[in-house]
């Protein structure tokens, strides 16, 4: 086993380059040179000569690639031109949001997709299947930023038993910020549950025509000792890779979520990066967001093979 | 019509003086003390510091007007009224200005307000060594002195004839920060404002919200109203629609972009829609050194082929006011006769004809939904006359470098909601300025704006710029297409606001019924 942590780990290495440098060279050939950005209606030739020249814009690109990845691995991620906020400091103070709001998305998605997967699955091609698995299909096609006013619509200008928009931290009023993240969850939740159902569902469904499970009911075995013991832990394999694919879509979606109901969030720090082309924030945080994808997916190898042994000895 | 707001803002630059403790609003209804307000802003604000953050967009410009304190505001009817000045003189040829300040005001962290603090507020900003892009705005005023307690000098490069006016937006360079908060706090500084304003800054949690609360020692005394203001950024225009009707929000910034919750928000009774004609307008310049439009006759064509009604009407659902001049409904600058082209698709087509050759050329037009929208409208209205149009999308921050090159061959442009003319039209305008985009020099336009600068008596100064503005319709080196209209709405408690002079929605002074 540690011989395989080892392994993956090493794997890591290259993927966290390539990302680097991708991460770099899109902010940096973007139209609009930053000393423009900064400059803005004041930009004449030889203002945006000197400031140019200031922060090393004239040197050749690899070369300032090579300056940020040193001063990346000595952890400084650079400062925004914007507010004079490190990267790092950003990120710190806006983590905690898209974390809890990623964290409950799918514990809703979960709590929704695998009981209705269970369901269907027990009796796969019964009205109930029929039924969630269209509106499955349904779901999967409504865009998060349609979900998202509907659901503002509906809870917090009709009824009015929901904020709209707005935060606050979970230290100052744990009940207060629950409230503010039903709305944000259930919308991406709404996104990820057709897709924790289907593949649960398909998996159970092979699953439930296994020998063993034969023999199980042979044995007069509970049916749903069956479906929860039996069935669910083997065929749960292809829902912690989902569950793990999920979090870095989460992240795209959390961009949308977090400016409709304006969660100061990773996200929004992203968005607002984007509109007032803060390219040193920009690249800082798609850096760390990337780096912690990767590191999800190798956290979602590691459990694979701990819920299957054949992988991590090497007979897949 | 025009004699009287003139002679009303002379004698607001003569006679301030009188005043002393003039509140901010003359309501005719008692006021409500106490209370809590939200405000919805559209951005996030970066901070205050003007060495970090350069110059304030609106929304940091809203947060800084309860927070500081200005020399002068506007009043209502466009007045310029005394707030942390008392009174103001200035010399025969207008190039020095004498302001007497407020005494027994204190910043919010003790330290006093004198001559020096204001002093020290420019010549941080000013100081070539500190490369603030603020130095720009200030770059007309030479040099600012502190010879007493109470009196601060500024010396300008021009004569000046409007400075108090100028003086009163709540931009970066306007406002007066404590010179020993910027000092001690360091690096801090940017998000811990420290101010002589209305209110105080209690918490700020970055990305969501900034609350503030009522000072106690305010100098203005009675005032503030409320306890607590909120601002709050709301990115998304409909979720910010959306907190304002569930009640979430009390006041949301907005723009004619957003046309449709706008006119939704009119006809509900428990809102109030808050709009501000301001002066300025969005426009466009031609490069008037390259072909085809060093030809006068293709430049009037494509002028005089707009529709700008039905621009409107397509972009905004009608809400944006169609311009013909550059000063707009909500400049002092009235004229009889803007000498406008007239929307003539026959005489158009008539002129192009004549010049003979095909009209083809590039206009730069910003990457953006907005932007693109823009370029096809005028597309069409030129191919009408048969102009052939190819849009160039190009990012926000490469058409002001484009233009100072003079590598476009038209380009939009935008005239901001200033107190006087003077700063944008010479810019724009005069021979030789690094803005005057048309690349066009014309001797009489040149004295027309330099007459302008230096006269003192408002009804020639609007003859001036009528006159420029006629000139300019006539060569058509620019072209304006909408004026500049500033939005807020609130809940229909909401009391007090003032008008939203520049886009900023000053809260310090409103009250909730």
């Amino acid at each position: 086993m540690p011989g395989f942590v080892a392994r993956r780990l090493l794997y890591l290495l290259p993927v966290l380059l390539a990302v680097s440098l991708m991460t770099f060279l899109i902010a940096s050939l973007l139209p609009g040179d930053l000393a423009y950005v900064i400059l803005g209606d004041q930009a004449t030739p030889e203002k945006v000569e000197a400031l140019r020249h200031d922060m090393g814009l004239d040197q050749p690109i690899w070369w300032r690639y090579l300056g940020w990845l040193g001063h990346v691995l000595e952890g400084d991620f650079g400062r925004s031109f914007r507010t004079g906020q490190t990267v790092l400091q950003a990120v710190a103070e806006r983590l905690p949001v898209s974390f809890e709001l990623m964290i409950l998305a799918e514990l809703i998605g979960l709590a929704i997709g695998v009981p209705l997967a269970i369901a269907c699955a027990a009796k796969s091609g019964g009205a109930l299947d029929r039924f969630m698995t269209s509106t499955a299909f349904g779901m999967l096609s409504v865009p998060t930023f349609l979900s998202a006013i509907l659901l503002i619509y509906l809870f917090a200008v009709e009824l009015r038993v929901l904020p709209a928009t707005g935060y606050v931290p979970l230290a100052e009023d744990p009940s207060g910020n629950l409230r503010f993240f039903v709305l944000p969850a259930l919308t991406l939740a709404l996104a990820e549950w057709p897709g924790i159902m289907r593949v649960l569902r398909s998996d159970m469904i092979a699953t439930l025509q296994e020998d063993y499970i034969a023999l199980a009911k042979a044995k007069g075995l509970k049916p749903s000792r069956i479906l929860f013991v039996h069935a669910l832990k083997p065929s749960s394999l292809t829902l912690v890779t989902i569950t793990g694919i999920n979090i870095g879509r989460l992240i795209g979606g959390a961009l949308i979520v977090e400016t409709i109901f304006a969660l100061p969030g990773i996200g929004r720090l992203l968005v607002g990066a984007i509109y007032t082309r803060d390219l040193i924030i920009l690249q800082g945080v798609v850096l760390l967001v990337a780096a912690g994808f990767v590191l999800m997916n190798f956290i979602v190898d590691m459990l694979y093979a701990v819920l299957d042994p054949r992988i991590r000895h090497g007979h897949t | 019509m025009k004699a009287v707001p003139a002679a009303r803002y002379l004698a607001s630059i003569f006679l301030v003086a009188a005043f002393a403790f003039v509140s901010p609003t003359s309501p005719a209804v008692a006021q409500k003390p106490g209370g809590s307000i939200t405000v919805g802003l559209e951005f996030e604000i970066p901070g205050f510091d003007p060495l970090k953050v350069g110059v304030f967009d609106t929304s940091t410009e809203i947060a800084a007007a309860p927070i500081f304190d200005t020399l002068t505001y506007l009043d209502d009817r466009r007045e310029v009224q005394p707030k942390l000045a008392l009174s103001w003189t200035h010399s025969d040829d207008f190039k020095t200005w004498t302001f007497k300040l407020r005494p027994g005001v204190k910043f919010h962290d003790g330290t006093p307000f004198n001559a020096q603090a204001v002093k020290e507020n420019f010549d941080r900003q000013k100081d070539p060594a500190n490369k603030c892009r603020c130095a720009f705005y200030i770059a007309y005023i030479h040099d600012v002195q502190a010879p007493d307690e109470l009196t601060v000098v500024y010396n300008m490069n021009d004569p000046t004839v409007n400075q108090p006016a100028l003086l009163t937006i709540q931009s970066v360079y306007n406002v007066i920060q404590s010179p020993t908060a910027w000092k001690t706090k360091g690096d801090d500084y940017n998000r811990n404002p420290v101010g002589t304003g209305p209110y105080i800054l209690k918490s700020w949690i970055a990305g969501d919200r900034m609350v503030l609360g009522k000072s106690p020692d305010y100098w203005n005394k009675g005032h503030p109203y409320l306890d607590r203001v909120i601002l709050k950024p709301l990115p998304d225009a409909q979720s910010r629609f959306a907190s304002l009707q569930s009640g979430e929000a009390d006041i949301v910034w907005d723009d004619e972009a957003d046309a449709d919750n706008i006119q939704k928000a009119q006809k509900d009774p428990k809102l109030a829609v808050h709009s501000y004609a301001g002066s300025g307008a969005a426009v466009y310049a031609f490069n008037t050194k390259m072909a085809p439009f060093d030809d006068v006759r293709v430049r009037q064509a494509l002028v005089m082929a707009l529709d700008r009604k039905k621009w409107s009407q397509a972009v905004t659902n009608g809400l944006a006011r169609p311009a013909s001049n550059p000063y707009g409904d909500g400049s002092w600058v009235k004229c009889k006769d803007d000498g406008a082209l007239p929307e003539d698709v026959e005489k158009a087509k008539a002129l192009i004809k004549d010049y003979g050759k095909p009209v083809d050329f590039k206009m730069l037009v910003t990457a953006t939904p907005r932007g693109r929208t823009n370029g096809q409208v005028l597309q069409q209205f030129w191919k009408r006359v048969g102009a052939n149009m190819e849009i160039e999308q190009v990012d926000q921050a490469t058409i002001p470098p484009r233009a100072f090159m003079r590598q476009f061959q038209l380009t939009p442009w935008r005239i901001i909601d200033l107190a006087d003319p003077d700063p944008q039209m010479y810019a724009n305008f005069h021979t030789g300025s690094p803005v005057a985009l048309a690349n066009y020099s014309d001797p009489e336009l040149d004295r027309l704006l330099e007459h302008a600068r230096t006269t003192a008596d408002m009804d020639k100064r609007i003859e001036d710029y009528c006159a420029i503005s006629r000139l300019i319709n006539k060569e058509a080196i620019w072209f304006w297409t909408f004026q500049n209209t500033y939005y807020a709405i609130s809940s229909a408690k909401l009391k007090g606001l003032p008008k939203i002079y520049h886009g900023v929605i000053d809260v310090s002074d409103v009250w909730m019924e």
